[in-house]
């Protein structure tokens, strides 16, 4: 009996060591179809790298923060820009020097402060002075060099007209300002918070959500650095609605399954917004399923990934960062960039690798995605297509495998890019009887030595900031391009580049295009996939989605009644 | 006492000693990796680039930045995140800490709770079925690593208990209320729970056949104060034994746990801050950690003399 009493009580302390209680609660009703709790709630890997607009590169940022912040101007569903704080298009000089923007005088910050020319003229020379990765969007403007290099405070193109009217001046035309205008950098903020916070560069005051302040629909409410992000409607926002959402909760769940499990108990409304992906596994699984499948949105993301080819010779080199030779460099290697490109069966590569198709889509128009002004129309890369007859005879040509000797291909390390390598290598032994190896490396250590231009085959890719190509051609391809990771240089690419910026879209948009089509015929790169923004929603939630470079705005999206 | 009180001064020392060695490798060898937390794949231009490295004084010789590191961590400061710019590490750590803590100490309840219960019963029902069960309990967890028992509790307390209870009783990710404790702990615990189960039984089996346990039930005395105050006390001298790499193991055991649960603290950090190469954190992070493991070891062989008067410092 003792003894029995003993077990008693360890089985009584057993058994409240291992209670699990937890309790879930939808939504309750009201009149309308909406739900009264109109919480939005999404979960993201890791947190925002920077709340300071100056400071914002990543996509994740700029889709969480358009929502607090705005500038003179922004993109609507169909990528279109429109105006936003301006009262219109900008007025524009006749030589294409300077822009004059007038600004709304109704428009406030969600703390009750006026929005003045002063402010945008102080965001401005604040962006140039901080030196954030996107800075350089302000390279156009008079002055620019001068305010980077810290001799200057102030761009020199920058002039107030009235309270409500400046103007900026060019060094040079620059036809795609008018779009960089719409970007994030150049959104407006504070200058009296600012100031009041410390020194103008100084970006404590966008981590903290009481000095946070944009004029956006949402103001920041409660941030915990790696934890939680917390935004509410601003209370009579200027613009006028602010939607039906009331509160939007964003958590910080690294594993996606952890995130998926909520998601499906309700604790989400959505994953998807900023930029965020379902595994592999998962996805397949829903849209495979003709139920789940309701709740999946495939939307085509502005991202393009390809096969870096490297062009340094070794002697002569194109560009200052080359260092190595390779046999893919230069007309002699074209055959060889081809016979790569064209053994690739992308079809097999889409399956395996995008998750049948759910994560990314074959690239068949050019390096510039689908959708995008610049692209060249589906099927136009004639060696996208798969032709191992003629690959193997253009490795032939080119001195067959031996030529090609010990290959290395590098990435940096992630599920998808190990699948691509795989894939990739498993058809080069297959169709062409060439051994490649996979490399994979940490994302640093990755994006260090392919800016030097160190990988003579190597995964690339870019996401497009805005709709426009120069975005693409002064990054990733003109001579000594930031981005290029190939040490690609083309003399007729860089003076069509030239010539192609300074002109507005409407007149440059078909040399742009014959640059993406020089990159074709030259098999510059080897193009891949298109991306796939993921959306899961629930059928409750209407309005979240996205287009090929945003998020829909939390205010257009609504909670309905759900059990 | 005072010789406990001087073997815990000199073993402070000690474990700063450690703390500084280990953070200044850490900050030395990192700094040897190629790339920074600044490179990506959209643009970064030299200026932003040399930006950047001037704002966080990574532009200075090693030996500055070092000295730098070293004066702001007498200060209590350890900088500012490389990644997650305006985040400042040390109330940072200190939060994410407090949640390892809470995750940690629940998850020890589990592995000295339920490794000592089972441990016990399988010891006084030796070659019974409960100790059948009790035995092969300790074995299958302690074979199953973590994450695996993870993603299995995710599914049946996150998953399977939201569908079978119309989501009454279930799991939520996350973090922020006490609900969201036990199935992380649990997880966390169990595999060195079962590792205790094993010793405690081995150790109890031991002490119940001496002469004084034997002298103990002669006297009439209740099995309640035979097993729990004659019995287990001296046998808990081992498992004391192990509490110190035990604690490093959940340590450890929680950089798993919190991706899973998606839980904010320190292991989470841990990986995470690695490969995005955050220095700042890294380093104040491997510190934490290096300064945590001496003071666990510590705290056990200060119990020692409470469980074994022999034992005299």
């Amino acid at each position: 009996m003792r003894r029995i009493a003993v077990f008693r009580s360890l089985a009584v302390a057993l058994g409240a060591v291992s209670m699990v209680a937890a309790c879930g609660g939808g939504g309750g009703n009201n009149s309308s179809n909406l739900a009264a709790d109109q919480t939005l709630s999404f979960p993201m890997v890791d947190d925002v790298g920077n709340t300071d607009p100056a400071h914002m590169s990543a996509a994740v940022d700029i889709d969480i923060f358009r929502n607090s912040y705005s500038g003179l101007y922004k993109f609507d569903d169909q990528l279109n820009e429109v105006p936003d704080i301006a009262t219109g298009a900008p007025t524009v000089s006749t030589d294409g020097l300077t822009y004059t923007y007038k600004i709304k005088q109704n428009v406030k910050f969600w703390n009750g402060d006026p929005v003045k020319a002063d402010d945008f003229i102080f965001s401005w020379n604040r962006a140039a002075a901080i030196q954030g990765d996107y800075a350089s969007l302000l390279q156009p403007v008079q002055g620019y060099d001068d305010v980077a290099a810290g001799k200057a405070t102030q761009m020199t193109g920058l002039k107030k007209v009235d309270d409500y009217t400046f103007s900026a001046t060019l060094t040079a035309p620059a036809g795609y300002w008018y779009t960089e205008n719409a970007l994030w950098t150049l959104w407006v903020v504070d200058q009296k918070v600012v100031l009041a916070a410390g020194k103008a560069t100084d970006s404590t005051w966008a981590d903290n959500p009481a000095t946070a302040v944009g004029t956006g629909q949402f103001k920041m409410t409660a941030r915990t650095p790696k934890q939680s992000l917390d935004f509410a409607p601003v209370p009579n926002w200027y613009g006028g609605s602010t939607g039906t959402i009331t509160k939007v909760h964003i958590e910080i769940v690294a594993d996606q399954k952890a995130q998926l499990t909520k998601y499906e108990s309700g604790g989400y409304s959505l994953i998807g917004f900023a930029n965020q992906s379902l595994t592999p596994e998962d996805v397949i699984r829903y849209n495979s399923d003709s139920q789940l499948k309701k709740q999946l949105t495939l939307q085509p993301s502005a991202r393009t990934s390809w096969i870096g080819f490297n062009f340094c010779t070794g002697k002569a080199q194109p560009t200052k960062s080359c260092t190595t030779s390779s046999v893919f460099a230069g007309d002699a290697g074209k055959p060889l960039r081809e016979a790569f490109s064209l053994a690739i069966d992308r079809d097999q590569l889409i399956d395996i690798a995008c998750s049948k198709g759910t994560a990314c889509v074959k690239a068949t128009g050019g390096v510039i995605t689908k959708g995008l002004k610049g692209y060249l129309g589906d099927n136009t890369d004639p060696w996208a297509k798969f032709d191992k007859a003629q690959a193997q005879q253009l490795l032939q040509s080119a001195g067959g495998a031996a030529k090609v000797g010990n290959l290395t291909y590098t990435y940096n390390a992630n599920a998808q890019n190990k699948a691509v390598c795989d894939n990739l290598a498993s058809q080069w032994k297959a169709n062409l009887g060439v051994t490649v190896q996979c490399a994979s490396t940490d994302r640093a250590s990755f994006f260090n030595a392919r800016t030097k231009c160190a990988y003579p085959i190597f995964r690339h890719s870019w996401g497009a900031d805005y709709d426009h190509p120069q975005d693409w051609f002064d990054f990733l391809f003109v001579t000594d391009a930031g981005s290029s990771g190939s040490c690609y240089s083309n003399p007729q690419i860089d003076s069509m580049e030239k010539d192609a910026n300074q002109k507005p879209l409407s007149n440059s948009l078909d040399t742009y295009k014959a640059m993406n089509k020089i990159l074709v015929d030259n098999c510059v790169t080897g193009n891949l996939f298109y991306g796939i923004q993921q959306y899961l929603v629930h059928p409750y939630v209407q309005g979240a989605g996205g287009n090929a470079l945003y998020d829909n705005y939390w205010a257009d999206v609504k909670i309905l009644q759900h059990s | 006492m005072r010789g406990t009180l001087l073997y815990i001064g000199q073993r402070l020392v000690l474990i700063a000693i450690t703390t500084v060695l280990v953070s200044s490798i850490v900050f030395v060898l990192l700094h040897q990796i190629p790339g920074n937390a600044f490179l990506n794949e959209t643009r970064t231009s030299p200026e932003s680039l040399a930006a950047d490295l001037r704002h966080y004084g990574l532009d200075k010789p090693l030996g500055t930045q070092y000295v730098n590191w070293v004066s702001g961590v007498l200060h209590g400061n350890l900088g500012e995140s490389l990644v997650n710019r305006g985040v400042m590490i040390t109330p940072l750590l200190v939060r994410e800490a407090s949640v390892s803590a809470t995750v940690g100490f629940f998850a020890l309840l589990v592995t000295v709770g339920l490794g000592l219960i089972l441990g016990v019963i399988a010891a006084l029902r030796q070659n019974t079925w409960a100790d059948y069960v009790a035995s092969s309990a300790a074995v299958v967890g302690y074979s199953v690593p973590s994450f695996v028992i993870g993603i299995f509790f995710l599914l049946i307390f996150g998953h399977y208990f939201f569908e079978w209870t119309q989501g009454t009783v279930f799991y939520n990710v996350g973090w922020g209320d006490w609900t969201q404790i036990p199935v992380p702990a649990i997880a966390l615990g169990l595999p060195y729970a079962s590792y205790v189960a094993r010793l405690t039984r081995a150790s109890m089996l031991e002490t119940i056949r001496t002469d004084y346990v034997r002298t103990a039930w002669a006297k009439g005395l209740k099995a309640r104060i035979v097993v729990l105050r004659h019995a287990l006390r001296n046998a808990l001298i081992p498992v004391v034994t192990i509490l110190g790499p035990l604690i490093t193991g959940i340590i450890t055991g929680s950089v798993v746990i919190e991706n899973i649960f998606g839980i904010p603290g320190l292991g989470k950090e841990f990986v995470t801050s690695i490969l995005a190469r955050d220095y700042n954190i890294v380093i104040g992070v491997f510190t934490f950690y290096a300064a945590l493991v001496g003071l666990a070891n510590l705290t056990v062989d200060v119990i020692y003399p409470a469980l074994d008067p022999r034992i005299r410092y």
